[in-house]
Order: C-alpha cells, then structure tokens, then sequence
C-alpha cells in the first residue's frame, strides 16, 4: 500500500514539475524579445514594409502597443518574411544587435519611445475578430502596421547603430 | 616638444581614419537574355561565324519599361550612398568620345591623338559592379505579373556576388508600370543586403583579383630561371609566389596555372587601401601588379616588365622589357 502511494505520488510530483517547466518555458518565449510573429502583407509603398504582426497585452490596448513595438524590432533585429507578392526583408542589424547597443534600444523602445516615429497602425480601430484571441490572462492581438522601413534604417545610420552601405568607401 | 609629437600623431591619426577604399562603380546592364528575347539584339560575323549579341542602345531607346526600372533602381540605390553609372549616357560619351578623339589636332603641328588599338579597344562602358537585370510580364489568367531577376556581377572576378529573384503578386488590375515598380521594391532592401555582406568580406579579406604573369618573346629570362633572392635559391617563380604570400591579405591567393612563360594567379586578396608619402590611398590591381614590378626591377632580379590592365579586377606583368 505504501509502496503504491509513494509511487502515485512520485508519478503526481513528476506530472506537476514537466508542467510547471512547460509554463515557465512558455511565459519565457512570450517574453522573449526575439519572438516576434510577423508576415508580410505585400510590398508597401516607397520606403516602408507592410505587416501584420501580433502583440499581447492584458488589455487590447496594451497588446496594440506592443504589437507596435514589435513590429519596430522586428524589422531592426530580425527582418520580415517573404509573403504576399513581397521579397524578404533583411533585417538592419546583425542579430546581436540589441545587445552591442543595449543602452540605446532600452532608451528608443521605452514607453512613448522614439520608435513610435516609425510604424503606423492601418487597421481601423481596435483589431476584432481573428485579430483579437482572448486568452487566460489578457489579449493576443494582430495589427496590419506600415514601418517606415527607410526612416529607421537612416535614423540608425545616423546614431551611429547601423552600418551605411557606403561606409568605408 | 610634446605639444608638436601631439599635433603629428594627431594629423597621422586623421589621415589614417580618413583612408578609404576605392568605391565601387555600379552600373544596370539588362541581360542578354532580356535583350535577345525582346529583339534588341545585332548579328555580327566574327571570323565566319554569326554572333547575337545584345543592343544596349537599341533597348534603352525602345523599352520604357526598362527605362523605368532602371530609373527606379538608381534612385534607391542613390539613397544609399551608390549613385548609378547610366549606360545610356555612357554609351552616348564613349561614341563622342570617339568623334573628338579622330577630330582633335594639336595647334601648332596639327598632330592627332596618340590611340592604339588596344586603346580603342578598351573604349567600352565600364563598372565594377554589373547590375544584371531581367524581368519578364507575365500572364496568369486575367492577372499580369512580373517575373524579375538581378544579379550582382563582380567584374574583377566575374563572380556573383549578389542576386535576387522571384515572382510578383499577380494582379488583373495594377498596371504593368505598378507591378515593376513593385518588383524593384520588393527586391532592392535584400539586394543591398547581400551587397553590404560582401563589402563587409572585402573590407576583411581584400579585393580579390587576378593577376597574371607573361613573358616577353624575346625576353632573356623566364619563370624558371634560378635566382639566390632573401636567402633562397629558387626559380623566378617561386620566388614571385613568396612575394605574393607576403602582399596579399592573410597570404590568400591561388595558383591556377604555372609553366616557364606563364604563371596565373587566381582569388588575389588585395589590400584595400595602401599608405603613400604618409597617406592612405586605394589599392587596385595596376598598383599591385606596381609593386611586384618594382619588386622584380630590383636586386638580385633587376628585370624590367610591363604592367598591362585588363579589365577592372586583371592586371598582367609581361616581363623582359617595357
């Protein structure tokens, strides 16, 4: 009898604890700032990538910003995808870009940061439908948003984050 | 004393941040292809045998659709610092080029301008960097869209050293002006970025090029000839490959081919820059086909030799004599 609790409650304990790792290994990959879901939506006009990418938040407001943010460092740190008729988009620094030039990017993604400058949302109003998923604890929100692409890249020659084609010429 | 030891280190620190590397022509050139499939293209009997070959002339003055990507590429590719060399203005130079050349005379002889053929030869439109482009209209239906190729072409070594290519969204209603406007959007941010990887390559590993070495016919010495030159007895040739270890960046380049007449090599790294009276300046094949050359003049060899520039990224030292 004994023996079949212990086994039952080892069986319990190694149940909770895989669980728990999943948990904790999925609120790491929706933290982490190299998760961004993005896809093109066509070639966008002169100058700017169109894309729809997602955000969470506990509220929709929340979740529009930061889709926002996202799609801001996803054109710098990782490029966008090939889709809808568009090519893909390299990114415009290297992959440890955020991390070579942490203290500038923490100052340029804060809250009401200069990366505002460069997206805009072009979806009307608050995203609805299959756009906007409720989950347990908040939203997960998609956002068609227009970065401008050219703007960013020469703001961040000009900072002195981003190589110029042309530098060493 | 150390206000003036500051005041040099600090103009020799200048000099040196301001250094740069010869900056490469781009030029777009449509492709042979593009230009035979739409009939801009001339037939030439070249030694009895008949040659299509492409009329760059032809195609700039006919195609607005060419001209318009063009046009479009230029202006991207000027944004990011490489304003294009135009074809059609280079073609236009080089045949005025040619009319004032056969018509200019000195004022007090009458004599013309000295032009061998080689020269003449070598009066083609020039870049470094080929743009390669294609692009097709295609149907699909009641949709049009634009099938679009480009390659990156090094002319130094002919090899690609970016490309993109791909299809278009199709569609019944953008016009076909739209679609290849699009098309170059599309493609132009991943072309550059293939382009700043090899310059980072370049900027790292040096200019690759080739260099070849020839002989003189009536030249008195060749490729195996025996020299006693910075401790080695060897054949001239060995010791050409010391020198070429020694002068190229991380000593990387390849033999392809050596015989007595002949040595080619292959994948030169070559520096990008290089100091002259205190100053840095940029490096190209004739410069460094130069210092072999003043290498060769030199004890124990004192052979004198010719340097002749073939193409952008080709240089050949023809030893013996001038």
């Amino acid at each position: 009898m004994k023996k079949t609790l212990f086994i039952a409650f080892l069986a319990i304990f190694a149940f909770t604890s895989v669980h728990a790792q999943s948990r904790k290994e999925r609120k790491a990959m929706y933290d982490s700032k190299y998760n961004y879901e993005i896809q093109s939506l066509g070639v966008g006009q002169d100058g700017t990538k169109l894309v729809k990418i997602w955000g969470y938040g506990k509220k929709a407001d929340d979740a529009v910003y930061e889709a926002k943010r996202n799609a801001v460092a996803a054109v710098i740190f990782r490029g966008v995808p090939a889709g809808n008729g568009a090519a893909a988009t390299p990114p415009i620094l290297t992959i440890d870009g955020y991390e070579k030039n942490a203290d500038f990017f923490d100052d340029f993604f804060k809250a009401g940061g200069m990366y505002l400058s460069f997206v805009n949302s072009t979806t009307d109003g608050m995203p609805g439908g299959a756009d906007r998923i409720k989950m347990k604890k908040g939203y997960k929100v998609a956002l068609s948003a227009s970065v401008a692409y050219d703007q960013l890249r020469k703001y961040l020659e000009e900072k002195g984050i981003a190589k110029k084609l042309d530098s060493g010429f | 004393m150390k206000k003036s030891l500051f005041t040099a280190a600090l103009l020799l620190m200048t000099i040196l941040m301001f250094g740069q590397a010869k900056k490469p022509i781009l030029m777009v050139v449509p492709s042979d292809n593009f230009c035979i499939q739409k009939g801009y293209s001339m037939t030439v009997n070249a030694n009895g045998n008949e040659q299509v070959l492409p009329d760059y002339k032809t195609a700039l003055q006919s195609s607005d659709e060419l001209r318009l990507v063009i046009t479009k590429m230029g202006s991207i590719m000027a944004d990011r610092g490489f304003p294009l060399k135009d074809l059609e203005q280079s073609l236009k130079s080089i045949e005025s080029e040619s009319a004032e050349i056969s018509m200019l005379q000195s004022k007090s002889s009458g004599a013309a301008i000295n032009e061998t053929p080689i020269d003449i030869l070598k009066r083609t439109a020039k870049a470094d960097i080929i743009l390669d482009l294609d692009f097709v209209v295609k149907r699909q239906g009641p949709n049009n869209f634009i099938s679009f190729n480009l390659r990156g072409l090094d002319a130094y070594t002919n090899k690609q050293v970016a490309g993109v290519a791909g299809a278009g969204a199709p569609s019944s209603s953008a016009s076909v002006d739209l679609l290849l406007e699009e098309a170059v959007l599309s493609h132009m941010d991943d072309f550059n970025g293939q382009l700043m990887t090899f310059f980072d390559d370049m900027f790292k590993n040096g200019r690759e090029v080739k260099l070849v070495i020839r002989v003189w016919d009536n030249a008195d010495v060749d490729l195996e000839q025996d020299f006693d030159a910075d401790g080695t007895y060897d054949m001239l040739s060995f010791h050409i490959e010391n020198w070429m270890a020694e002068n190229t960046v991380s000593g990387r380049f390849s033999t392809v081919d050596a015989t007595g007449t002949m040595m080619r090599f292959e994948q030169v790294r070559i520096p990008t820059t290089f100091t002259h009276n205190g100053r840095e300046m940029a490096m190209d094949t004739r410069r460094f086909a130069a210092n072999l050359n003043r290498y060769l003049a030199g004890e124990p060899f004192n052979i004198e030799s010719k340097i002749y520039q073939r193409g952008l990224g080709e240089a050949w030292l023809i030893i013996g004599e001038r």
